[in-house]
């Protein structure tokens, strides 16, 4: 088989505070095939946010990265930085979960798009400009010509995300990384934001990173799932198979914790919620992480760490006692 | 039928936001009058050989230490000068002074104080330090030991008086970068492959440019005392050559027969340093976001 697009191994970011290390990512590897869309998924805490942040080199100086990250048959994580700009924005882009204020809000929304087309691809500017409507176009903001000249105040969290969107696929990226792209919307603004990132895998074939903490985002867009706790790889596999034979008690807790308000009066229940809190990263666990809030747990989760197991085919499971059940 | 034509408002969105600034400020009469004040001064300090009726040092020995009159409107002094074309011929070295060693201090001041307010670390450890060093010592006397150095001439005390207000200045530009670096759209713009150099001059500058504004409109009025302050010491602009601290320094020695030529100069120097402060917190009341008038 080939290489693939991207190929994290051994991923571990320690931060290096007053009060020691904290190890947010633990030897954390993964692949992302091209035209792929995987899913991280994990409560707010577990690493997801700072294993992309860690991909191009975005996390403070405080932060000690291990590891190796493979993108395109060259390791991101000892590039030089005037490199690792040209993989920035235009291998690799980021949509963050902040539309409000991630936007410049002293320029107009044609010349933040088109600022990121002429850095890269030495576009003139009218060029830049034909382009980035073009982007308003593809992401779908209805009157594009006139959106071009407004300013970010002027425009709605949902249309702002979505200009930041086209802002990332301006140079055409390898990667999209999307972290929490519509946490901060409302439910109908984020159905429309998933929409267009199906759209774009679509048509464009662009990889796509998806985090979010939301099981039902994942089974709504990704083909594959990463279920992170406290920065390591829980379970890992195809989305349909997580859904239908999840493993770790982990996943069962988040599946657990979806609202299902629509399937009949008599199923109706109270919902479950993961008992106990992400535990503190300040030392290595010598034992599972999720030992303390697991109903399966024994002696055994308590004084070792389990290793990833493949279960089913192309199924990984760090756990002990997986099963549906 | 009313509501719809007053929101029937122009599109463009900068000419709207133009519109409600000027509203705004058009409701501050103190900034009014400050701005009109200080339109005045520039327009006499560039067309005063048409607007003074007299030559800066045109003497008129028929009239000397004459009282104001339809001939010289405020006066004259010891040499028969005609003290309103000296006043305006004066206002030249003020704006000059003012407008100039503001600029040159920005012009210095601005990048090292976002630079240490970007890259903080021992950089900023060392460009903090020394900036309060340097405003420990008051601005004039800062000033006046520089132009001392210098060596008296209009240009020696246009630097000394921007040097002298860097530090002010270096601290506005670094408080600015340390709260807007934290913006999320600095990341946004590292992601998309920004450099340095481009979020901070291209990103970040443009987010303060209102604060910048506000502090030069209060430092400009500072460099017109200034200027006052060292050619009345001899430190500035040289005689015969007008100014108004030259003028001043002139009227020491008739100050018990004409106070009148002390009172003139002291009077445009009053009106313009106070027309500049005044304009400048005007402007920022109007420019603060939170402002709901």
């Amino acid at each position: 088989m080939a290489q693939p697009l991207l190929e994290v191994a051994d991923l571990s970011v320690r931060f290096d505070t007053d009060d020691g290390f904290v190890h947010a990512v633990d030897r954390l590897s993964f692949t992302l095939e091209a035209g792929e869309v995987l899913g991280i998924v994990g409560e707010s805490g577990c690493g997801k946010s700072v294993t992309c942040m860690a991909l191009v080199r975005l996390l403070p100086e405080t932060a000690v990265v291990s590891g190796r990250v493979m993108f395109d048959g060259i390791d991101l994580l000892s590039l030089s930085s005037r490199r690792l700009r040209h993989v920035r924005g235009r291998q690799i882009s980021y949509v963050f979960q902040e539309p409000m204020t991630s936007l410049n809000p002293v320029f107009t929304i044609g010349r933040q798009i088109g600022e990121v087309l002429r850095r890269h691809l030495g576009l003139s500017r009218s060029a830049a400009r034909a382009r980035a409507l073009e982007l308003l176009r593809l992401v779908r903001i209805p009157a594009p010509e006139r959106r071009l000249d407004d300013y970010p105040h002027q425009l709605s969290g949902g249309m702002r995300q979505r200009v930041m969107i086209a802002m990332a696929l301006a140079c055409d990226p390898k990667v999209l990384v999307a972290d929490e792209p519509t946490t901060a919307l409302d439910v109908t603004i984020q159905a429309g934001i998933l929409d267009l990132m199906r759209d774009i895998r679509e048509r464009l074939g662009t990889a796509i990173i998806l985090i979010t903490h939301n099981l039902g985002v994942v089974a709504d867009v990704a083909d594959r799932v990463l279920v992170m706790y406290a920065g390591r790889k829980a379970e890992e596999s195809a989305v349909d198979d997580l859904f239908a034979h999840p493993q770790h008690p982990y996943t069962l807790g988040l599946l657990g914790a979806i609202p299902r308000p629509y399937e009949g009066e008599g199923s109706r229940q109270r919902l479950q919620e993961i008992p106990g809190r992400v535990p503190s990263l300040r030392e290595l666990p010598t034992a599972c992480a999720f030992a303390d809030r697991c109903p399966r747990a024994d002696e055994l989760c308590r004084t070792q760490v389990p290793a990833l197991r493949e279960m089913r085919p192309h199924h990984l499971v760090s756990c002990f006692h997986p099963g549906a059940t | 039928m009313s509501v719809a034509a007053e929101t029937a408002a122009p599109i463009d969105p900068r000419a709207r936001r133009r519109r409600l600034l000027r509203k705004r400020f058009l409701r501050r009469p103190m900034a009014v009058w400050g701005f009109v004040v200080v339109v005045v001064f520039v327009v006499i300090a560039v067309f005063a050989p048409w607007l003074a009726p007299y030559g800066a040092g045109a003497t008129d020995f028929n009239s000397l230490l004459a009282h104001p009159s339809a001939k010289h409107l405020l006066g004259t002094d010891e040499l028969g000068r005609d003290v309103l074309s000296r006043v305006f011929w004066g206002a030249r070295a003020s704006m000059q002074v003012g407008f100039l060693s503001t600029m040159l201090a920005m012009v210095i001041a601005v990048p090292i104080g976002m630079i240490a307010g970007y890259y903080r670390g021992w950089v900023d450890t060392v460009i903090a330090r020394l900036t309060d060093v340097l405003l420990a010592f008051p601005f004039l006397i800062l000033a006046v030991g520089l132009a001392a150095i210098l060596g008296p001439s209009l240009l020696n005390a246009t630097l000394a008086l921007g040097v002298g207000a860097v530090p002010g200045f270096i601290r506005i530009a670094r408080g600015e970068m340390l709260a807007l670096r934290e913006e999320d759209y600095v990341p946004a713009a590292i992601v998309n492959g920004a450099n340095d150099a481009t979020i901070i001059f291209r990103h970040i500058l443009p987010n303060m440019t209102s604060t910048l504004l506000v502090q030069a409109t209060v430092t400009i009025p500072g460099a017109i005392v200034g200027e006052a302050v060292l050619s009345f010491l001899g430190l500035g602009v040289q005689p015969p050559t007008p100014s108004w601290g030259v003028m001043l320094q002139d009227a020491q020695s008739y100050l018990a027969q004409a106070p009148r030529l002390a009172v003139f100069p002291g009077l445009a120097i009053v009106f313009a340093a106070l027309a500049f402060n005044v304009l400048g917190d005007g402007l920022r009341d109007v420019l603060d976001p939170r402002t709901t008038r």
